[in-house]
């Protein structure tokens, strides 16, 4: 076969896949979307509703604005401890050494872990009468000692957020020791020669060379915080109430649970919308550079 | 303080930071372990130092958990998935690589972008087929969805890794009359041949973790690992030295998979966005 008509045969197979497995439940979500689609009614699929499905998700679901509220708060604090810390940490851990390559390679462990794994061993760790934490704060500060962290809404999401962050920091900590590996030492030591401070050297030298990986990692880690479910399912499971209960949970709950799953296509649709968009601009930074 | 002092305390105190975080880093892994390795009532008094016993470890296997089935439910789920998406992925990441061709900017990009759908939003299409066709629950309908997951970190992975194969090798086959597919499969899959494996096992320590899908798509038969950790709830509450056990069957293989192939484990998930 000529190379011509070759190299189209090549990636027929993964166009289909990823059409398949990806476009097509784009597109199918949003015709569900337009419909009743519930999934306890015969004859699935069911009439068209036009726009009545979004409009009861803006106007009929304090639920949905819930869930709306509850990611964005999560999603722009996770963002921000995580990307601080795996900066701080990817800072100490750069300048290599026996101790510092050891702990770099520990850090591929918490990355290997399932996500449901790390929400069970977060929850575990939280437990009021025999989790690490109880412990912890029996022994160091005794009015702490005992609280149902999983039963307070505020602590329950501050959880959330620590078992996030936790599983997300080895992560981010590799790329930017990745990124960090690429500053050139030269201007560095110039700076350094000159009499800059330690601060001085990160803020003017350091962090404007680090700009790109920074901003590719706080892309990633926004768009997968948006995403989150499945620590959250093992975790709290949107509880107590409702006051964890993210975007994709909300979803998952409303489509599959209570077999909504016209009105639950609808809000996933909305959730698509900023990923859209987080997309673009992660595209655009990839594309730059190369 | 003199220059030098104010060295050494600063050397100290880095040090003590970096032992806090990998300490901070370790303790879910460690809890676990210990727990797994607990009776139950050693669970409940807190114990860091107790008698160890691996009864749990045979619990689990036994009725009512069978984490038998699901170990292999899992193995075979994320398997079958690798074998065939490297194949598939392969010959894309080859086209890509080597050729130019008409929209293939457009590929890459959308290609990159199914990796940020919500799997919440692909869930949903999918029940409603696999409820009508009847693969839920089945192994097969579980392989075929993970296929989502894997295919864009395995083709632009893969690509990554021909990329920086040298094509004069190629060019030198093709002049003495190889023809295409021959340079494919005598030049290229040799040398690609230790990137295909890492991408094969960075797809499997996804397809293993993957849990939204299996969570919606199995209640008996396909139920995998991840899922199966709800078994450990009793009346009186969760099991927790039996959960234990069944993480670390769930982890240490990935552990094991993820140290194999760490160098290349950042550059996988932000698909060569990060060198």
């Amino acid at each position: 076969m000529r190379d011509k008509s070759l190299k189209y045969v090549l990636v027929l197979p993964a166009v289909f896949v990823v059409f398949a497995t990806a476009i097509w439940p784009l597109v199918e979500s949003l015709r569900l979307s337009f419909t009743v689609g519930r999934l306890n009614r015969p004859n699935f699929p069911q009439e068209y509703l036009g726009f009545e499905n979004y409009a009861w998700a803006f106007l009929e679901e304090p639920a949905f604005w819930n869930s709306v509220q509850v990611t964005a708060i999560y999603t722009l604090v996770t963002v921000v401890l995580t990307t601080v810390l795996a900066l701080g940490l990817a800072l100490l851990l750069s300048p290599g050494g026996r101790l510092r390559s050891t702990v770099q390679t520990l850090l591929i462990l918490p990355f290997a872990m399932s996500p449901a794994l790390i929400g069970v061993s977060f929850r575990f760790m939280f437990n009021p009468e025999f989790g690490l934490f109880d412990a912890f704060f029996s022994f160091v500060f005794p009015p702490l000692a005992h609280i149902s962290w999983l039963s307070d809404p505020t602590l329950a999401f501050a959880v959330v957020v620590m078992a996030d962050v936790w599983g997300w920091i080895p992560f981010l900590t590799l790329v930017l020791i990745g990124g960090l590996a690429s500053v050139p030492r030269d201007t560095i030591e110039a700076a350094q020669v000159d009499g800059a401070s330690g601060w001085r050297v990160f803020k003017d030298v350091t962090l404007p060379q680090l700009m790109p990986v920074l901003a590719v990692v706080i892309i990633l880690k926004t768009i997968f915080s948006l995403k989150t479910f499945d620590q959250i399912y093992m975790l709290t499971n949107g509880g107590p109430g409702t006051a964890t209960q993210t975007l994709s949970h909300y979803i998952y709950f409303s489509g599959l649970k209570y077999g909504q799953i016209g009105y639950s296509a609808s809000v996933a649709w909305l959730m698509v919308i900023p990923m859209i968009f987080l997309t673009y601009l992660y595209a655009k930074h990839m594309f730059r550079k190369g | 303080m003199t220059g030098k002092q104010k060295k050494q305390f600063w050397n100290a105190l880095q040090v003590i930071l970096i032992l806090t975080a990998a300490f901070i880093m370790l303790i879910p892994i460690i809890w676990i372990f210990l727990a797994a390795f607990k009776t139950h009532v050693d669970v409940y008094q807190l114990k860091v130092f107790f008698t160890p016993t691996i009864e749990n470890f045979g619990t689990v296997f036994e009725s009512p958990y069978h984490l038998g089935d699901k170990l292999y439910n899992s193995t075979v789920v994320a398997g079958v998935t690798v074998l065939f998406a490297i194949p598939i992925a392969t010959c894309a990441a080859y086209s890509f690589s080597r050729f130019s061709l008409t929209g293939e900017m457009t590929m890459l990009v959308m290609i990159l972008a199914t990796q940020f759908v919500p799997a919440v939003v692909i869930i949903l299409p999918f029940f409603v087929m696999f409820r009508d066709i009847g693969l839920l629950d089945t192994r097969l309908g579980l392989i075929l969805i993970n296929l989502a997951i894997v295919m864009p970190f395995a083709i632009w992975m893969i690509k990554g890794f021909i990329d920086g194969i040298p094509i004069e090798t190629e060019e030198a086959a093709m002049v003495d009359g190889s023809t295409r597919i021959q340079v494919i499969l005598n030049i290229v899959l040799p040398m690609a041949a230790p990137g295909l494996f890492t991408a094969g096992i960075f797809c499997f320590i996804l397809a293993w973790n993957e849990f939204l899908f299996a969570l919606i798509l199995t209640n008996k038969d396909a139920v995998t690992l991840p899922i199966g950790l709800a078994l450990f709830k009793a009346e009186e509450g969760d099991l927790w030295n039996l959960l234990s056990a069944a993480g670390i069957i769930i982890m240490a293989p990935m552990f094991v998979l993820a140290l194999i192939i760490r160098k290349h484990f950042v550059q996988g998930m932000t698909m060569g966005a990060v060198r």
